[in-house]
């Protein structure tokens, strides 16, 4: 051993020491950058962060969060945050924040400069793909007004065609179905069976009883009873191949059947090339507030989503992509234990901000959040968050509650927010060249989460909506459009009703408005006439390529049924004449030695 | 570099008493986790105040240390399946679970599984790079080492510099 090593191990210690004292803060700081902005899956930047050893707590300057979604906008931009830390999970590398306070927060503030997106192959950036592609699958109806004098020369690709494509596969179908029949034929070996049976009653022809004598009658019923059973054999194949023919005609016959519905979605591709307005009410919705509704529920979803990754029910281990470094970063892996610290517990948290309402009416609100958790099992206790204030005079009146329970096997959000008497933000409306100004207004927004399945509702109402023109597009406007504009704006209020329902996978969105019933009823007596016969052109486009090309599959399938019976009827016959002959020769055999030998049955 | 040199000379003067091929072996076999592991993961302070305490050659650790940086590199994705298996494993789930939630022991991240996989890579292979690192100096000793002093090569590296690192793997 070697004790005066043990004086340069305290050296080395002593440097790292002090390197921490000179550089823990800033450390600290960007560690917590990255792995905040790891985890949320949006940019985070920290200033002025300050470690308090003996207080176990830290002071933050100013926190900003990058909109995930808008990288030139701050979700949240938060000044003199304290967090107070418990020091006995430090010792586990745990962080149970005792309280957390951010005095004087901010909501979406200008950035200077553009935040950069969050790691690709973060989850979070992952999560935020997979909404977006989420947010991609909604249907949205085109909302356009092309004037319908100049409505397009449709000009259909048979490719695009789905019931082309269907029809290409029935053909290869047909192929295969025919082949198998064939085969089927071949395999029923009947020409051998038939020429044994000719065979033998050629060599029995004019043969009695007498002649042939006891035994040469007995061997010769024997040899008629033989081929009777290959007789019999074959005919049972071909009752086979009979009844297998059948089945697979009936597949094609089904197969043409589903073209036609099939069609009905070839109508709508070929009405939306046509760009043919929409009229029908909850499509007219979907089509004017679709988009802003989806941006709504796709940020509230982003968040949900996150939560219940990072908050995971159950006490089964957590793998999480390890630390950024020179080497490989590997998997960390974390093992939650009940009665234990979880890695990261906030116990409590408010933040203070400031809304501004009608007139510069300013009034303070408090939010406060608690028990959130990377590990919910192990607390057994819901995250709440919950908010509310203002409503005296001018000052918006806001009032948000939630519960993120995901202690049990299926996790449960449900958060609900309103706010009214505010100066309610822009609507860009698609395919139109006005945008809404609802003015001032209440927005509220409900989600609901249960495992897969999603409830979320959102309705915005505005009693003096401004209408502004965008000048440039306006010029161009068509008459429709001007005409659809003449409606609209002519509407003061707004009342919008935004549903998402069904399965995370599968969600259905449904939008009405005030709006749109009334431009329904007008654009209906407006462009009932002229839309139905756009819709019939493009049918009669999708009728003429359908037709084309599924008339020599509808042949072919008809061919190849009538072959198979033909074949059928033919062997059946065939079988059955080579049977009733064998049968005669077979009686007249039996009946000359006096019952002797027994026919058979 | 001449710095770093001169420091580690500096090192072998002070801690550095008996070069034995056992002793140049230890500190091989040991400064290997340096260079094998992850650095900045906590048992590599153990492994230094070892390299300092034991009487082990602390330039041969330094050494190791620079050697196996590269192996390390390149042994990642094993290192990687390694601990992903042992921490997948049912029957040590309860060990890690008691580690995970132990003061202290988290921070040697042994719940990742480049480290874990390192480690006990490192741990397999202590003893046969402890044996192949005293057989090569044995082996050297006993066949190059000689003639090597005597040439003037050497004789011209004896007065550079270079020479101090190269007396780690010499007896004094």
């Amino acid at each position: 051993m070697r004790w005066q090593g043990l004086v340069a191990f305290a050296l080395l210690l002593g440097v790292l020491a002090l390197g921490w004292t000179l550089l823990g803060d800033r450390v600290v700081e960007s560690t917590a950058e990255e792995a905040t902005t790891k985890l949320l899956g949006a940019t985070v930047e920290i200033d002025g962060l300050r470690i308090r050893t003996a207080a176990t707590s830290l002071d933050v300057g100013a926190l900003r969060i990058a909109d995930p979604f808008d990288p030139m906008r701050n979700l949240i931009d938060a000044r003199d945050l304290v967090l107070v830390l418990e020091p006995e999970p430090l010792l586990e590398k745990k962080l149970v924040v005792r309280r957390l306070v951010l005095g004087d927060v901010r909501f979406g503030t200008a950035r200077e400069r553009p935040a950069p997106p969050a790691p690709r192959d973060g989850f979070a950036a992952q999560t935020l793909g997979e909404i977006r592609r989420w947010a991609g699958q909604f249907e949205r109806p085109l909302l356009s007004f092309t004037p319908i004098d100049t409505l397009k020369q449709l000009v259909l690709d048979p490719a695009q065609l789905a019931t082309v494509r269907e029809a290409q596969a029935l053909a290869a179908h047909a192929d295969s179905v025919r082949g198998a029949l064939e085969a089927g034929f071949r395999g029923l070996a009947l020409q051998a069976t038939l020429d044994s049976a000719r065979a033998l009653v050629a060599r029995l022809e004019g043969a009695n009883p007498v002649a042939l004598g006891i035994e040469g009658t007995r061997r010769a019923v024997a040899d008629v009873r033989r081929t009777l059973d290959e007789v019999n054999a074959a005919k049972r194949r071909v009752e086979s191949l009979a009844t297998d023919a059948r089945s697979g005609a009936r597949a094609l016959e089904r197969g043409l059947q589903a073209l036609d519905s099939v069609r009905r979605a070839d109508y709508a591709f070929a009405r939306s090339l046509l760009e043919v307005p929409t009229i029908e009410g909850p499509a007219l919705g979907n089509a004017l507030f679709g988009d802003v509704s989806i941006e709504r529920f796709q940020q509230a979803v982003y968040w949900a989503e996150l939560a219940q990754r990072h908050m995971p029910p159950g006490l089964a281990p957590r793998e999480r992509t390890g630390p950024e470094r020179v080497r490989m970063a590997g998997t960390t892996v974390r093992f939650p234990k009940a009665q234990e610290y979880p890695t990261f517990l906030l116990r409590s948290g408010e933040a203070r901000f400031t809304l501004t309402g009608v007139g510069g009416a300013t009034n303070e609100y408090v939010v406060g959040v608690a028990n959130v958790t990377s590990a919910p099992t192990m607390l057994g206790k819901p995250a709440v968050v919950a908010a509310r204030g203002g409503g005296a005079g001018n000052a918006p009146l806001l009032a948000l509650r939630g519960a993120l329970d995901h202690t049990g096997a299926e996790a449960r959000d449900r958060v609900t927010g309103e706010i009214t008497n505010i100066v309610l933000p822009g609507i860009d409306l698609p395919g139109l060249p006005w945008r809404l100004e609802p003015g001032v207004g209440g927005s509220r927004l409900e989600l609901a989460l249960a495992g897969e399945r999603i409830d979320a509702r959102w309705t915005l109402r505005a009693d003096a909506v401004r209408w502004v023109a965008d000048s440039a597009r306006l010029s161009r406007a068509s008459m429709m459009e001007t005409f659809v504009g003449r409606v609209i704006t002519g509407i003061p209020e707004l009342e919008l009703d935004a549903r998402l329902t069904g399965t995370m996978a599968a969600p259905s969105l449904s939008v009405r408005s005030n709006l749109d019933r009334v431009l329904e009823s007008r654009l209906r007596a407006v462009l009932g006439e002229e839309i139905a016969r756009a819709e019939a052109k493009a049918r009669a486009a999708v009728d003429s390529i359908v037709q084309e090309r599924t008339a020599p599959l509808r042949a072919r399938v008809a061919e190849v049924r009538a072959d198979a019976e033909r074949r059928v009827e033919a062997a059946t016959a065939s079988v059955d004449e080579a049977r009733a002959v064998l049968d005669e020769r077979l009686k007249s055999l039996t009946t000359g030695v006096g019952g002797i030998l027994a026919r058979p049955k | 570099m001449l710095a770093l040199l001169k420091l580690l000379q500096s090192l072998v003067r002070t801690l550095h008493s008996d070069g034995t091929p056992a002793q140049i072996a230890g500190g091989v076999a040991l400064g290997a986790a340096l260079g094998l592991t992850p650095l900045t993961a906590a048992h590599n302070l153990l492994v230094v105040l070892l390299l300092l305490v034991l009487n082990v050659s602390f330039g041969a650790g330094m050494l190791a240390w620079a050697l196996f940086v590269p192996v390390g590199f390149l042994l990642d994705p094993v290192f990687d399946a390694i601990g992903r298996r042992l921490l997948d494993a049912p029957s040590l789930a309860g060990t890690w679970t008691a580690w995970f939630n132990t003061p202290v022991v988290p921070y040697t991240s042994f719940n990742n599984s480049v480290v874990l996989g390192s480690v006990v890579g490192w741990l397999l292979l202590f003893v046969p790079i402890f044996l192949l690192a005293h057989l090569f100096v044995v082996r050297y000793r006993a066949t190059l080492g000689a003639r090597i002093q005597r040439s003037r090569y050497f004789k011209a590296f004896a007065a550079s510099k270079a020479y101090n690192v190269y007396r780690w793997f010499y007896p004094e």
